[in-house]
């Protein structure tokens, strides 16, 4: 995906000697109008990184008093229990819906179903609602069953990103050879076999990346948690930031230092996710003519 | 990647002549159905009948407290009623409209412009810039709405780097700034996409037009579009959907207001819903909602099937 950052292009590839004065300085304006873009792109990120290292930070944007004290103050008590509350919530979001998503997506792959074209597009569907419609049923039922906590909320967020990753993985599993699968099923392997062993590893990076989307999608979640979780010690990290901006001492400093920890298993994993989709598959040479 | 999977979903050729015994194909096994049973069990129960939920708690007068919180009845078309005659929704309507399109003719535009100009860039250009853009795609909502909240509001990045560090841009131009907060949060996505999309275009076409002495705009008419289009149509489709219901962003940023200012209907359901009590109506508005991006729905499968005869 970032492969757009790093390979030449057909557009570019000038003629070997047609390198004349113009397509120099339209390449110079270019470039400079480019960083013009980027420069306009991380004004904003200026305050973030700023202010988490000033030890007077307000909203203004000013050089900071140097400190490293606000990156402390954060990774401790309820903040630090925000941030597990976070980790616990993406990790059993995330595995939820991507062995379930996984199982659908093999059989929807692989498998006769009736009514498959329907079910198909019954997942397109769930995949556009605006999740906001879903709040107040979701609480009117949580509320009366007494599930307003962080599991239940961990399931609902798993369904959120299920039809996308059905979506995904079953792209991957579709592009497996399936004289793959036979060759297992000679073999004798059960279902459970084919899955672990050949699908499985085979469609890794497809897993693996709609297991980041997962991820991110619980990770990042404010209204579904700020709303369907009740006990306050089981709020996961957006909800304290929030909880920040709106305490009567703001702490501007804790709240950029905490924003930037926040963000990198973000950044972290889309890093991985590009590195797998930019290896790709190397099955080319696993079915022989 | 999106386009290619709808059309696979409706043009399956398995899911045709469903009952006639054929034996050179695979039978239906119930190991699939066991299968498919927790992914669609978990859609069924937390999203089908929710939304089936929501639907039906619009028509009623569920409160969030109060007596009618638990003794809550079916009360016909009242609500519709009081949306047809609530100035406040109308409104709302509009500051939607407003965000969702210039949320996406901006992430078009500069998704666009971006991704072809790194395409000709030399590369410690491309690496900066395309990574800054991207990191700004990846920040989650609740810190992208903060770091906008602060560099616009007075004393904020953007007033001092202007010269004006007392102009409060967010208090006195809100709906704008949301709007490109929002762009600026969505236009790496579109400019990954569009530009992969670039670089799949043959350069044997662009020679032959360039061969037929095509102008630069012809060029860009005439031969880049139709070839971006199927990538286009899928970027428009996904920007409409998570603008339209964008919630984050907004109320880390404005809390929909100052005033109403910037109250888009996510921020307007969710205000009724929990702030007045009125969980019924918020429901109704969110209804609303979903008939919207259902009808962006069906005019992408319109467009993507069109494309394909």
């Amino acid at each position: 995906m970032v492969d757009v950052l790093e390979t030449p292009t057909p557009l570019e590839r000038p003629e070997a000697n047609e390198e004349t004065q113009g397509k120099k300085i339209r390449k110079t304006f270019s470039n400079g109008l480019l960083l013009v873009f980027g420069l306009l792109f991380f004004a904003p990120m200026i305050w973030l990184v700023f202010a988490s290292l000033d030890s007077q930070a307000t909203w203004a944007v000013e050089w900071p008093h140097f400190t490293l004290s606000n990156f402390h103050t954060v990774m401790s008590g309820t903040d630090l229990q925000a941030l597990v509350n976070s980790l616990i919530l993406a990790i059993v979001s995330t595995a939820i819906a991507t062995t379930s998503g996984m199982l659908a997506a093999y059989s929807l792959s692989r498998r006769r179903i009736p009514f498959k074209g329907p079910l198909l597009l019954f997942v397109l569907f769930t995949s556009g609602v605006p999740l906001t419609i879903l709040i107040v049923p979701l609480y009117q039922l949580f509320a009366t069953y007494g599930l307003l906590s962080i599991i239940p909320t961990a399931i609902f967020l798993a369904v959120t990103s299920l039809p996308f990753e059905i979506y995904l993985i079953k792209n991957f599993i579709d592009a497996v050879p399936e004289d793959l699968e036979e060759a297992a099923r000679l073999e004798r392997a059960s279902t459970f076999q084919v899955l672990t062993r050949v699908i499985g590893p085979l469609a890794l990076p497809g897993i693996a990346a709609a297991a980041i989307f997962g991820f991110v999608n619980a990770w990042g979640s404010f209204i579904v948690p700020l709303i369907l979780i009740s006990p306050s010690s089981q709020q996961p990290a957006p909800v304290a930031i929030y909880g920040f901006i709106g305490a009567a001492n703001v702490r501007y400093g804790d709240i950029a230092a905490y924003s930037l920890i926040f963000c990198v298993p973000v950044f972290i994993l889309y890093a991985l996710s590009a590195r797998l989709f930019r290896e790709g598959f190397v099955l080319g040479g696993a079915v022989k003519g | 990647m999106a386009s290619s999977s709808v059309h696979d979903a409706i043009i399956d050729p398995s899911a045709v002549d469903l009952w006639k015994t054929r034996k050179d194909r695979a039978r239906f096994q119930w190991s699939s159905l066991a299968m498919l049973s927790p992914a669609f069990a978990l859609l069924i129960i937390l999203f089908l009948i929710p939304v089936g939920y929501a639907v039906y708690l619009g028509f009623t007068n569920l409160t969030l407290v109060g007596p009618t919180a638990v003794h809550w009845f079916y009360t016909g078309t009242q609500n519709l009623q009081r949306l047809g005659s609530d100035t406040e929704f109308r409104s709302s309507l509009e500051l939607t409209a407003f965000f969702v399109i210039g949320s996406i003719v901006g992430v078009l535009i500069v998704g666009y412009g971006l991704a072809s100009l790194l395409l000709r860039a030399t590369p410690w250009v491309r690496v900066l810039v395309g990574g800054v853009v991207v990191i700004a795609w990846m920040m989650p909502a609740i810190t992208a709405g903060m770091t906008w909240y602060a560099s616009t509001t007075a004393q904020g990045t953007f007033a001092t780097l202007i010269g004006l560090s007392n102009s409060d841009f967010l208090g006195s131009y809100p709906l704008l700034i949301v709007t490109i907060a929002n762009i600026w949060s969505q236009t790496g996505f579109a400019m990954l996409v569009i530009g992969a999309a670039l670089r799949n275009i043959p350069s044997e076409i662009l020679e032959a037009a360039d061969v037929e002495n095509a102008s630069k705009f012809q060029r860009f008419r005439l031969v880049v579009l139709p070839m971006l289009r199927p990538t286009m149509t899928a970027v428009v489709l996904l920007v409409a959907l998570l603008s339209l219901a964008n919630f984050s962003l907004i109320y880390v940023m404005t809390q929909g207001g100052p005033g109403n200012a910037t109250n888009i209907l996510p921020l307007y359901s969710y205000q009724q819903a929990f702030e007045f009590n009125n969980l019924a109506y918020g429901a109704l508005i969110g209804n609303v909602m979903v008939i919207i991006a259902a009808v962006f729905g069906v005019l992408y499968v319109r467009v993507a099937t069109k494309r394909s005869k």
